[in-house]
């Protein structure tokens, strides 16, 4: 038996993380793979699609509500082809502290033998930017060994993605957690799949894979599913499978080289712009 | 700097008044460098542990009658608590009075730090007002509390009207300032934003409110005051809430300790118009008579001030002199918060000993009305120097000093911190009591307590024969100052 590959999924709020994890899972269902995925924000919205809607309890909400002598199916659903799904929960928005409840719900799900050795991977889907230790809690001790930064060919995405890869280079210096590409999630902007490659390059990685935008994948959303499910023959589902493929395929691990902001900005000069890109009509 | 009482979140000493933990020079250099503005702390790359500003802050709130004081943190967090509730409760039956003070924890949790407890805390403050009846609620933060950023203000504003007592948020997290006398000023600040009332129409007062630890000398201090009908206001040691209401209607403040005293002194001045008394403090005889003559001005005294000292001077000075003899050229070192050290060292010059050494255990550069704090400008007057340190407690440091130094005496405020110079074999003086050199009377006392601890030094010497301190001959050798980093 091999070790559990555990992944940790980062990106910029909103750029699509949890949409994207999803459907490579579902992906890696398709190859055969046994899959568990950790939703790591308070929304809890990481493992809608593959459960067919917000369908459990977070593990806070019932350590809060049952106190810690839990079970593990109580905080654990069985998704789309048998992956299993937690979500970790949170604090409402303005109270409390998200961070320390991820802290927690990790150890619980360690405690309570959530990582069985039949799962070949495990992922953790992370709130936005890693904005304090708790948010950086699945690369610490161990836990995450590989890191997929999501990212659109958007400043705030490439911004957030450097940002990431300082946290990701802080926490490689100690443990063994690395950075296995970036994973663009388009949204059709000028040069997007050379600036990502560009990026990239400089993060000292490489663009791991480029999927395209398509509205199937809003229709999927809708539908409670992932686009494996919702059309599995639709051009995207094979973008998703070959996302999977891509990941159980990659050996390129490495210590990001994070950007200054300077040059983050002239590659963004370089790549980011097409000539008359101003000249925009509707 | 401005006092700005409508923010129950007061900056940090180190921002306000841009205090240090860390300088070793002179004492010449460190009053010059405050009052031109360049001086600046270090940091120490090694730092033994210091003292938590939320205790002290909180202790001194604890200390006022029949108030509660809810610590809204883990259970940990609260621990300090015992010491202060046990201490209002000795310091209540010492002067025979009672005082229903109680010290309560939320005992947070795991969940609570996760989800927030605010409605926890909002149920823990109805349940103390119900249960204790408190004349005042301080609601205090935590370090936990602190990070999580819970909304203790918004909750002491919910529940204001329905407790119908004074009740404040107090922002006291341990983690903000190096200076545990900052919890001194979270204190002063809570009192006033709250309990300190704007002055009655009409009412005419003789009263000084004296801003002291423990209030040992008060029916001392009460006689002195009735040569002049005056009557002190002994803060914050068993006050009660009502005293705290009229503060702003008295004829002056003064301290017993300028690090003690000075937010509240300078805060009445700037809101109400109470004079602060900012003379160098009681202790000794120069700073007794400063200090009266000081008060004599700001009340329209100043003519039994007068007589007073002479009548005094006559009686006292004789018998100080006397004892002088016996201490014309010994030395010493002493440590102890910069309210004080500055303070006892010009007593020691006037009494003929010989300071060589003064550790502060933190150092304002300047007071809240922008001064260079009155003990060091008193000393720089009188052309009085000697080398001088700043650090928060770091007893290694003390420990170096007194085995280069060798002096005949140390002087230390805080506890243990005698106990390390008694073990080295270096005769000790405990000056605990804030009163210990107050007025002519206890100069005198103070005098002779020297006398005693330096004339037979079996103890020490037979004691340090027998101990061994963990600190290597090394350590020894060093500078004192190996540890502390160039300053930014």
């Amino acid at each position: 038996m091999s070790e559990i590959r555990q992944i940790a999924i980062y990106g910029k709020g909103g750029i699509g993380k949890s949409t994207t994890t999803q459907n490579l899972t579902a992906g890696l269902v398709e190859h055969g793979k046994k899959v568990m995925v950790v939703g790591c924000d308070p929304k809890a919205d990481s493992t809608r699609l593959l459960l067919g809607g917000l369908a459990q309890k977070t593990v806070l909400d019932t350590i809060r509500e049952e106190g810690e002598d839990v079970e593990l199916d109580r905080i654990m659903k069985t998704g789309f082809g048998g992956t299993k799904c937690v979500e970790s929960g949170g604090p409402e928005p303005g109270v409390g502290c998200a961070g320390r409840g991820i802290i927690t719900s990790i150890n619980m799900l360690e405690n309570l033998g959530a990582y069985t050795d039949e799962l070949d991977y495990v992922f953790y889907d992370v709130l936005g930017d890693v904005v304090c230790g708790g948010f950086a809690m699945p690369i610490r001790e161990g836990k995450a060994k590989e890191i997929y930064i999501v990212a659109s060919g958007e400043m705030m995405a490439l911004y957030a993605a450097n940002n990431i890869s300082k946290g990701i280079q802080r926490y490689a210096r100690t443990g063994g957690v690395r950075l296995g590409g970036i994973i663009c999630n388009s949204r059709n902007v000028d040069r997007e799949l050379d600036l990502l490659r560009a990026f990239s390059k400089e993060l000292g990685t490489k663009l791991l894979y480029f999927v395209p935008r398509d509205n199937v994948v809003q229709h999927a959303e809708i539908n409670k599913k992932t686009v494996i499910e919702y059309k599995p023959d639709s051009n995207q589902a094979q973008e998703y499978r070959n996302l999977a493929q891509a990941v159980i395929d990659n050996t390129d691990f490495v210590i990001p080289t994070p950007m200054t902001q300077e040059r983050l900005e002239e590659i963004l000069m370089e790549y980011g712009m097409m000539e008359l890109a101003d000249d925009y009509k509707i | 700097m401005a006092i700005n009482l409508s923010n129950s979140n007061i900056a940090t000493r180190e921002n306000r008044i841009g205090s240090i933990t860390g300088y070793i020079g002179t004492l010449k250099d460190l009053a010059t460098q405050s009052s031109c503005g360049t001086l600046k702390g270090c940091s120490r790359c090694f730092s033994q542990s210091s003292t938590c500003l939320s205790a002290c802050g909180l202790s001194q709130l604890a200390a006022i009658r029949d108030v509660a004081i809810i610590h809204h943190g883990p259970a940990g967090c609260s621990v300090t608590g015992a010491s202060s509730y046990y201490m209002s409760k000795v310091m209540a039956k010492k002067r025979g009075v009672t005082s229903d003070t109680v010290f309560v924890g939320t005992d947070m949790n795991e969940n609570d730090t996760i989800f927030g407890s605010t409605a926890t805390l909002k149920s823990v403050i109805l349940e103390v007002n119900k249960r204790y009846s408190p004349k005042a609620i301080f609601v205090s933060s935590s370090c936990a509390t602190g990070i999580i950023g819970e909304d203790i203000d918004s909750i002491v504003d919910e529940v204001r009207d329905e407790v119908g007592v004074p009740i404040v948020a107090v922002h006291c997290e341990g983690f903000k300032s190096r200076i545990w006398a900052t919890g001194f000023d979270i204190a002063d600040h809570a009192v006033l934003q709250e309990i300190v009332q704007p002055p009655r129409e009409g009412v005419k007062s003789n009263k000084i409110n004296f801003k002291n630890f423990f209030e040992s000398a008060r029916p001392e201090i009460i006689e002195i005051f009735k040569k002049f009908d005056l009557e002190p206001v002994f803060l914050y040691c068993n006050s009660t809430v009502e005293e705290l209401s009229h503060l702003s209607e008295s004829l002056a403040t003064t301290c017993i300790c300028g690090t003690l005293g000075n937010y509240l002194g300078n805060a009445l001045e700037e809101k109400y118009g109470v004079p602060y008394v900012r003379s160098i403090n009681q202790c000794g005889i120069s700073g007794y008579e400063a200090w009266l003559r000081e008060i004599g001005k700001v009340t329209g005294r100043l003519e039994a001030v007068e007589k007073y000292i002479a009548e005094e001077r006559e009686k006292w000075l004789p018998q100080i002199e006397e004892v002088k003899k016996e201490l014309k050229g010994l030395t010493a070192v002493l440590g102890m918060g910069p309210g004080y050290t500055f303070e006892v060292s010009r007593v020691l010059d006037e009494l003929g000993i010989k300071v060589v050494w003064a550790l502060a255990w933190h150092y304002d550069k300047k007071y809240e009305n922008g001064d260079v704090p009155p003990s060091m400008q008193y000393l720089l007057d009188n052309d009085i120097d000697f080398e001088a340190s700043v650090a928060d407690q770091q007893n290694y440091e003390v420990m170096n000093i007194l085995n280069k130094y060798k002096p005949d005496m140390y002087l230390s405020r805080h506890p243990g911190s005698t106990v390390w110079a008694i073990k080295n074999g270096t005769p000790a003086i405990y000056v605990a009591d804030e009163y210990m050199i107050f007025g002519y009377k206890h100069t005198l006392e103070f005098a002779k307590t020297i006398v005693d601890a330096i004339k037979n030094r079996s103890f020490e010497e037979n004691l340090a024969k027998r101990t061994k301190l963990p600190y290597t001959d090394w350590w020894y050798q060093q500078n004192v100052d190996e540890f502390l980093e160039e300053a930014k």
